[in-house]
């Protein structure tokens, strides 16, 4: 899953026909007050500004003003841009068209097992959550278009009635069009506004979230996707995700601060196991990671060096199941040179490594980790006889 | 018995160099399990008509190679089942095509990062036909002894340690590619081993779910218990606790799940797994999913590592109440024939070499020339002519020896365009002829007539030499059994018109006052052809004849040294006249001498 910022999953949504607040996206104060000189809506509106990053709770940090003049809207605008909150500094600032309105809504459309839902309510804003038997859904089956009167039956039982009832029905029915033509996952709008100078139904705010996998046939797909968790990725998170996009199987890599206890293990689904056990041992974890498909041997390194960069660790477990074909004595030469780059940088003092593996050449890569004894590594190395995630038991012995 | 995979399962593989790896590995289980190979064609359009080299055993299979999936099974009536190796952006389509053939019951598909929506209409389009569609992001599908699809199960040596030759009682359904090698070897350490084993891919919503696998388990008798491996997000596990829990189940269920540390990790946290992510109000948590095949009556051990005493406290209870019985190892498994590579690593075998060199070594990491590592010439400031000196006559020579070399290369690296071997590659080069071909067709004319006397030079003068000939004994030998003296002679210098290139090489060489008995004697002779005739001068090819000689060269590798420094000028004619963009060249009436007879009737045929 890829999630998008406002703007571009607005600029998504309106591609389909849904009404969305003029918007704009700027990264300085001056670009906004340019446009303002331009645009009459801008003169002629209350004015919201958001900070448009991948930030959690961005109105509890003062990141979110509303009810703004243009003016208002530029110092906001200088004022958040550059501000740095935890490891992301705001770049870019979201400033749309405040729209006056009584009455909120609630749609969106999800995906299900069996294809999506389309989701309504006749409630919106933070009502929605604490009022979540009013959302009626619509089930449909992939490949398969909600009918007309599907949509209208939907917002009959949500509560609609009269004129709106037909405006609603259209809305969700762009919203899905919208999800399924642009492969989304997840697509939220909350609220839904009516707006009053011409009573149609207005998106206040988008939730996106795309199938990254899709991208190959989304060519106007002209924005970056943002991290999921509330905040940006680091410099090294990048990184390795640039490595990634680049090679055959794949690395991955995501910071969790704080942590003591750093993961390099191999497999999508033993380094969850690993995370667990590190989590159930009463240990921090300092990241998650992964490799697997048998990347080449430099990528694990680079993966390897950002693994040793963590600040604070103490173990670094070498972990993974029995591999299928990821050549293990490759795949650990790759973290062997790492380890040794790392050691060269003087970063590996007092961290102790913690190996288990077994798979193709598991002999000859299992050695070749024993053998860093030798260089000074404080390093236990274990063979398939050893349970999975016995080595994260031992490595948090107290 | 098995499910989804048997002994009469049929294989064709969409893809490359993938399917290609996959297939190798299959056949390495069909010879450990001594049935013949079960991929029968595959469908890769790019090299359609050609044949994929499977090795089984010592020997090769020849697989055909088909366009399409229609063409595969119309020459394989048998094929059932197909894995699908094909590219995220075109495996939709490819599966699509082989679930719409008639003859095709199971399509597995390996391909990661299929988009969602891809994989729901699979999964829907299959469940219409009453067909199964496993994956995106399998692994594969082994049934212990009778099938193998796709690379589940790992290395060779792998499948005889999780005793995959024969069957166990353990169903095994996974989403994760590495623990389903984990979770097969803990079956037959801690229990008989597995009917089948299924990987469904990490995706969010993979084409078959633990479900429909686990009432194909149920209705496998020699399935006593199946194992599942989970994670958080979708809410697979739940269904799979439901179907569990709704009436009594003959299988016993064993389940992990993971992702218990999103409890205190970032939310939102994207995982390996693509499905690998927790919903909203908790859904789809690892906590949600064990606490529901807790309550659905199935064994849930509190961590992976319990997994193993879990499957071995069932297995005893199977064990026990007579369900199974314990399983009797075969005496002998076939061993994977060993490489010629691996077998003379063991020291078991002796191959005669074909060929022998004595001059240089790269199978290290780097090449090495009679011994010494190339970078480690480089670094210490050695040059090309020391590479000469190491590869043509083993030796490191000195500086001064090097010096010579680079200047003989320098005086003979070009004699412009009318020379045999410039204009042979030109007017290669002018008929479009590539590079490499142009510049040998420039090369062969190097002989006897062009640049090819240097080692007929060579060979002479030092055969007066070491015989102690005067010139003019020499000279009496020459013209009795050979003919004109090699190296003497030039078609336009003469001593009026003397040739610079000689003299400078010759007063270089003389000046550093060094032995050079076989330039001597060329010079002597020199002395005397020329009195007779003005234009029988020393010239280029018999100075370096003569130089190397003196050097120590041996006399075979004489002409090289021409070859070498002329193909430095051939390959700069040819770039040249590509530059030009050269015309076809056709050779004028009037350069040629038409001595044929005049033209004439033509008789009748008799």
């Amino acid at each position: 899953m890829a999630k998008v910022l406002e703007g571009p999953g607005m600029g998504l949504m309106k591609k389909w026909g849904i009404h969305v607040p003029n918007y704009v996206v700027v990264t300085s104060a001056d670009e906004l007050a340019k446009l303002g000189q331009a645009n009459d809506w801008m003169k002629n509106s209350k004015l919201v500004a958001k900070a448009h990053e991948a930030l959690g709770s961005r109105f509890k940090l003062g990141l979110v003003k509303v009810g703004l003049d243009l003016a208002g809207a530029v110092a906001a605008t200088k004022e958040m841009i550059g501000r740095q909150v935890g490891s992301i500094t705001v770049t870019q600032v979201i400033v749309s068209e405040m729209i006056p309105h009584k009455e909120e809504y609630y749609c969106a459309v999800k995906s299900t097992r069996e294809g999506s839902e389309i989701l309504v309510a006749n409630c919106g804003g933070i009502e929605v959550e604490s009022n979540w038997d009013r959302v009626k859904r619509l089930c449909l089956e992939v490949g398969q278009a909600p009918t007309h009167e599907a949509l209208e039956k939907l917002s009959k039982d949500a509560g609609f009635t009269g004129a709106l009832t037909k405006k609603m029905a259209d809305f969700s029915g762009k919203m899905f069009t919208c999800f399924d033509t642009e492969d989304a996952q997840y697509l939220e709008v909350n609220p839904v506004v009516i707006r009053e100078s011409n009573g149609e139904l207005v998106a206040l705010d988008a939730v996106t979230l795309l199938d990254g996998d899709a991208k190959f046939r989304h060519p106007d797909w002209n924005f970056q996707f943002a991290a999921e968790f509330g905040r940006a990725y680091s410099k090294d998170e990048m990184e390795v995700m640039a490595v990634d996009s680049k090679i055959k199987g794949s690395v991955k890599f995501i910071e969790i601060p704080g942590g003591d206890t750093a993961m390099l293990p191999a497999g999508g689904g033993a380094s969850v196991y690993y995370s667990d056990a590190v989590v159930a041992r009463g240990g921090k974890l300092a990241n998650y990671a992964e490799y697997s498909g048998d990347p080449p041997d430099w990528a694990v390194e680079v993966l390897t060096e950002k693994v040793c960069s963590l600040p604070g660790i103490k173990n670094i477990i070498v972990g993974g199941a029995i591999a299928n074909f990821t050549d293990v004595k490759k795949t650990f030469g790759g973290i062997i040179n790492g380890f040794r780059k790392a050691k060269g940088d003087g970063k590996m003092k007092n961290v102790k490594i913690w190996v288990r593996r077994g798979g193709p050449r598991e002999k000859e890569g299992l050695d070749a980790m024993r053998a860093l004894k030798d260089e000074g590594f404080d390093i236990h190395v274990f063979d398939r006889n050893t349970p999975l995630t016995d080595i994260v038991d031992k490595a948090l012995q107290k | 018995m098995s499910i989804l995979a048997n002994k009469d399962t049929r294989v064709v593989i969409q893809g490359g160099a993938a399917g290609v790896n996959a297939a190798r590995r299959m056949a390495e289980f069909c010879y450990l399990i001594k049935r013949p190979l079960n991929v029968e064609a595959f469908v890769y359009p790019p090299d359609a008509g050609k044949t994929n080299e499977i090795p089984y055993g010592s020997g090769l299979m020849a697989i055909p190679i088909y366009k399409t999936i229609a063409e595969a099974t119309k020459s394989h009536s048998t094929i059932n089942t197909s894995l699908v190796y094909i590219g995220a952006d075109r495996a939709m389509k490819g599966a699509m095509e082989a679930l719409d053939d008639s003859h095709i019951k199971v399509v597995s598909m390996i391909t990661e990062g299929v988009p969602e929506k891809d994989a729901k209409l699979l999964g829907a389009h299959a469940r219409k036909l009453g067909k199964v569609f496993n994956g995106p992001s399998s692994i594969g599908i082994i049934s212990a002894g009778a099938c193998r699809l796709g690379v589940i199960g790992g290395a060779f040596d792998n499948l005889v340690l999780s005793k995959l030759y024969r069957e166990g009682s353990f169903g095994v359904i996974t989403k994760s590619g590495g623990l389903s090698n984990e979770i097969i070897w803990i079956c037959s350490q801690f229990a008989d081993g597995i009917t089948t084993a299924i990987g469904i891919g990490g995706d969010a919503y993979p084409g078959t779910d633990y479900v429909s696998y686990l009432e194909m388990f149920e209705n496998d008798p020699q399935t006593k218990a199946v194992v599942i491996v989970g994670e958080m997000g979708g809410d697979l596990e739940e269904r799979a606790a439901e179907w569990y829990g709704a009436k009594k189940r003959r299988v016993k269920l064993i389940g992990v799940v993971s992702g218990f540390c999103q409890e205190s990790l970032p939310k939102g946290m994207k995982f390996g797994h693509a499905g690998a992510k927790e919903g909203m109000k908790g859904e789809g948590s690892a906590r949600s999913k064990s606490d529901a095949l807790k309550k659905a009556g199935a064994i849930v051990p509190p961590t992976f590592g319990a997994l193993g005493p879990a499957i071995k406290d069932a297995y005893q209870e199977l064990l026990k109440s007579g369900q199974i019985k314990e399983v009797i190892e075969p005496v002998s498994l076939p061993k994977l024939p060993k490489t010629v590579e691996e077998a003379i690593k063991a020291d078991e075998v002796m191959v005669a070499p074909l060929i022998r060199t004595t001059i240089s070594d790269d199978r290290g990491d780097e090449p090495c020339y009679d011994g010494y590592p190339a970078s480690e010439l480089i670094n210490k400031g050695y040059e090309i002519p020391h590479v000469i000196g190491l590869l043509w006559d083993k030796r490191l020579i000195s500086k001064q020896e090097a010096e010579i070399i680079k200047r003989i290369m320098m005086l003979s690296a070009d004699h412009g365009p009318c020379v045999s071997g410039a204009y042979a590659t030109i007017l290669a080069a002018c008929a479009g002829i590539g590079l490499s071909q142009a510049v040998a067709a420039g090369l062969i004319m190097i002989g006897p007539r062009f640049g090819g006397a240097v080692t007929d030079a060579g060979r002479w003068f030092k055969y007066a030499v070491d015989n102690k000939m005067n010139v003019d004994e020499f000279l009496a030998y020459m013209k009795k059994n050979v003919g004109p003296v090699p190296g003497i002679g030039h078609r336009v210098k003469s001593l009026r018109n003397p040739d610079k290139r000689v003299k400078e090489l010759v007063g270089y060489v003389k000046s550093l006052h060094i032995k050079t008995p076989c330039l001597d004697f060329a010079l002597q002779v020199e002395q005397v052809t020329a009195a007779k005739k003005d234009n029988l001068i020393l010239n280029v090819d018999g100075t370096m004849a003569a130089v190397l000689v003196d050097l120590g060269f041996p006399v075979d590798s004489l002409n090289g040294f021409f070859i070498l420094s002329r193909t430095i000028g051939l390959i700069g004619h040819w770039v040249d006249q590509k530059r030009q963009d050269s015309r076809l060249i056709r050779l004028f009436d009037y350069l040629v001498n038409y001595a044929a007879p005049k033209r004439r009737e033509v008789p009748p045929l008799k």
